[in-house]
């Protein structure tokens, strides 16, 4: 369907911005999670999400986030994200997400907070 | 709108991938059609997205069809309320280990998975199940302010 997740990434140093468009459905989670190892693969450490272009997601394509955040702890890495809308934040923090990664409400504050590179 | 006036839908849908966003679509346009707000009609388009997952992943129908009516109303001057309903012809499935598995209590499921029925119950005001071994459906409500003019 036209709600196909498309991912772009801003490397900046040891770090990356993901900005998604689309349903982060479990083809899209999946989609982040490759995208997301190849960065930590490469020495990517701390990683940003920008969801500022996700009007929805569902419970699979949160499930694999987690997963996502777990092989970051593991790695020693950060994850954050930013730009949710009201109702995707909700969600997060319903499944526990927001338990384990930062989130923030612009891309401004996490890029200061999360020590990443200005584009 | 007025109040006591309806407004009320019904689509059948096939049970493919993102189906659901279609479902979430049809409830989001009524939604907005009787005045609810942006978070109110987002909400809803996230439970029924769950809702209609879980249909597919775990109804085992034979139809592979997903039943959805909604009903749009606005009880009174200051009240909306969207009802969606949400039916399989499956094999319906035990509601109480569904509930417990939610509760992160039983070992049968993984915990990443399972979170459909609570994320359903945080993003609307009612929620109702009935779920037989012919099959189940989901009454959803969801109740807005009236904008003030």
């Amino acid at each position: 369907m036209s709600d196909e997740l498309r991912l772009a990434v801003d490397r900046r140093g040891d770090g990356a911005v993901l900005y998604t468009k689309g349903y982060i459905n479990n083809v899209g989670g999946e989609e982040i999670a490759n995208r997301s190892y190849e960065l930590l693969d490469a020495g990517v450490t701390t990683l940003l999400l920008n969801l500022k272009e996700t009007k929805i997601v569902n419970s699979i394509g949160i499930s694999i986030l987690i997963e996502i955040i777990e092989k970051m702890m593991e790695k020693g890495g950060k994850l954050g994200f930013c730009c949710l809308t009201p109702v995707i934040q909700k969600t997060f923090q319903i499944m526990g997400l927001a338990q384990y990664a930062s989130i923030y409400a612009d891309e401004e504050s996490a890029v200061k907070d999360l020590g990443l590179q200005k584009s | 709108m007025t109040p006591q006036a309806e407004r009320q839908m019904e689509l059948t849908l096939p049970m493919v991938p993102d189906i659901e966003i279609a479902a979430a679509r049809a409830a989001g346009n009524l939604g907005r059609e009787i005045g609810m707000s942006a978070e109110d009609v987002d909400e809803m388009a996230h439970a029924v997205v769950e809702a209609c997952i879980n249909a597919r992943e775990h109804s085992y129908c034979v139809d592979q069809r997903i039943y959805l009516r909604f009903r749009g109303s606005s009880p009174d001057v200051q009240t909306l309320k969207v009802e969606v309903w949400i039916t399989d012809n499956g094999q319906g499935f035990n509601l109480e280990e569904a509930r417990l598995r939610r509760r992160g209590l039983s070992n049968t499921g993984p915990k990443k998975r399972g979170w459909g029925l609570q994320i359903m119950e945080a993003h609307m005001d009612e929620v109702e199940i009935s779920t037989s071994e012919n099959g189940t459906t989901v009454r959803m409500v969801k109740y807005g302010e009236r904008k003030k003019l």
